[in-house]
């Protein structure tokens, strides 16, 4: 019960902290927008001088933000498949594997898109254990297609995160990115229109059940 | 191809479209104010059903109309390359662009509007009054009917001219403005997708929003439940509408910082606003977290509506300044 609760509890503190990160991109975003209206309107030639310098600024300060984003959402992965002691030791093995990869190649592309690949892998596994109707992974949802929706959603911003982070400028970038939307929204239709469906079942088990029972 | 016959043609169509939709177009203002009438005199509200129905028959009208202007103009707007003398292709324009964006929202969300059954009376005034503003929005700003497609109208006029004039230099350039046009925006199946996914996805955050509302009124749980039914219909195309612009933009704005433009940013924030909405539902049995999760859905719908001025105000790759 106390493990249950725990979990929640982290689950809920990650959901707080990437809602955080993503408002304040949101905020950042929406600051960075009234200032090109703004200097549009007067600065003289902002658009051909100023601009580049505003796009520069933006990158800067949102790279971090990014970063912290992809961490939180590669943390958000084994949360489903481990008990508290082994969830800290994963995510420490997840975040040490990226960090070995950045030091290893010089490149903190790479050690992101390693670490986006470990999520990657194990929320494959979550989603294999999910539809095989495994008792580990565990969800704020009920029903086992909407777990799936979940869980093919969560593949699909994991994937479409590595198409941005490792594939910009390669040839696999297009065929990739079809597969996370394919998954991201595949899992949407599962995760937030199956419920009724899977609902109506499990009325019907339970009708049966009681007839066997008499 | 020739261009004069062509202009002459075209102008006939857009004469003809603007006697048939005159009268449709000034029809829209005044059902507006009937609306807004209706919703505000709680005595006239047993009305206000018969006069959505009828407001989305008229839009419906409306559309026909345009979808008939629109196959007319196909026919007509043949683009031809000044080099070989060969067709290049057909301009598709879609039936969402320009002046006719408002009539398509309206028209979605007045469908909508006739289809909600779960608290239908609750709904049904806040859900009118969009309604009104998004008709009035079309007729007096849009003007679908007697302004059709300005800037489409505008460029294919003035490449038929070009084409007349005989100067290679002007009928080239004209030419390769026209064709780039048609190839990625007009006709890309992009065009065609993500602008009605997410117009469809607008109308049901209207109907999620005008449900937050009342359930803030009233402090009942049924009415976030509803909320969040038309806020999950419209997320899977507004989804779906985001994703699909991903590739296009990279070719479409290549070499353009498109991510930082003024349309895009609020984009994403107000997918990430409708996201954080359905992840803080899981949550709503925290005392409070109702407050938070009626705070996001009303956000998000400002930031929607902001959103969609953005083109209009905010200049960038996915600007109409």
């Amino acid at each position: 019960m106390t493990e249950t609760v725990r979990h929640k509890n982290w689950d809920f503190a990650l959901t707080v902290t990437t809602v955080a990160l993503l408002g304040m991109l949101g905020v950042q975003s929406f600051i960075g927008t009234l200032y090109v209206w703004w200097a549009t309107n007067a600065v003289p030639g902002f658009e051909i001088a100023g601009y580049g310098r505003f796009v520069w600024w933006m990158n800067a300060i949102a790279a971090p933000q990014v970063v912290a984003l992809v961490i939180v959402m590669g943390l958000c992965v084994p949360k489903r498949l481990f008990d508290r002691t082994a969830l800290v030791v994963v995510s420490g093995a997840m975040v040490g594997v990226g960090l070995a990869a950045w030091a290893f190649t010089g490149s903190f592309q790479t050690g992101l898109a390693v670490y986006l690949a470990l999520a990657a892998l194990i929320q494959a596994g979550i989603v294999v254990l999910t539809v095989a109707g495994a008792r580990g992974p565990s969800y704020l949802t009920e029903g086992r297609l909407v777990k799936t929706g979940s869980g093919l959603l969560h593949q699909g911003f994991i994937a479409f995160a590595f198409v941005v982070v490792a594939l910009q400028r390669s040839a696999f970038m297009l065929p990739a990115f079809w597969i996370a939307t394919a998954l991201t929204l595949l899992g949407t239709v599962l995760a937030f229109y199956a419920d009724r469906f899977a609902r109506r079942r499990t009325v019907r088990l339970e009708v049966d059940r009681s007839f066997t029972a008499e | 191809m020739n261009p004069a016959l062509v202009q002459a043609e075209i102008a006939r169509l857009v004469q003809t479209l603007g006697t048939i939709g005159a009268p449709l177009q000034a029809l829209l203002p005044a059902a507006a104010v009937v609306l807004v009438a209706l919703a505000a005199v709680p005595a006239w509200r047993a009305l206000l059903g018969p006069a959505v129905s009828v407001s989305a028959f008229v839009l419906l009208l409306g559309e026909i109309v345009l979808a008939w202007f629109h196959w007319r103009l196909y026919a007509l707007a043949v683009v031809v390359s000044p080099d070989t003398g060969r067709v290049a292709g057909r301009v598709a324009v879609p039936l969402w662009v320009e002046s006719e964006k408002l009539f398509v929202w309206a028209l979605a969300l007045a469908l909508m509007a006739v289809l909600i059954r779960k608290h239908r009376q609750e709904l049904l005034p806040g859900v009118a009054v969009i309604l009104a503003a998004l008709m009035a929005g079309a007729a007096l700003w849009g003007k679908p009917f007697t302004e059709p497609l300005p800037s489409f109208l505008g460029q294919y006029l003035g490449y038929l001219q070009a084409m007349a004039s005989g100067d290679p230099t002007r009928m080239f350039g004209a030419y390769q403005g026209m064709e780039g046009a048609r190839q990625f925006y007009y006709n890309t199946v992009y065009m065609w997708v993500h602008p009605p996914a997410l117009f469809f996805a607008y109308a049901t955050f209207a109907i999620s929003f005008v449900a937050t509302l009342v359930m803030v009124r009233e402090r009942h749980s049924a009415y976030e439940t509803t909320a969040y039914r038309w806020a999950r219909l419209g997320y899977l195309p507004l989804t779906a509408g985001m994703l699909l612009g991903f590739p296009w933009a990279i070719i479409a704005w290549q070499g353009e910082s498109w991510w930082w433009s003024g349309k895009v940013n609020m984009s994403i924030m107000m997918w990430i606003l409708y996201t954080a909405l359905l992840h803080a539902r899981l949550y709503l049995r925290r005392q409070g977290m109702w407050r938070w999760v009626a705070a996001i859905s009303i956000l998000a719908f400002l930031v929607l509506l902001l959103t969609y001025l953005a083109t209009y105000i905010v200049p960038g790759a996915h600007s109409y300044l």
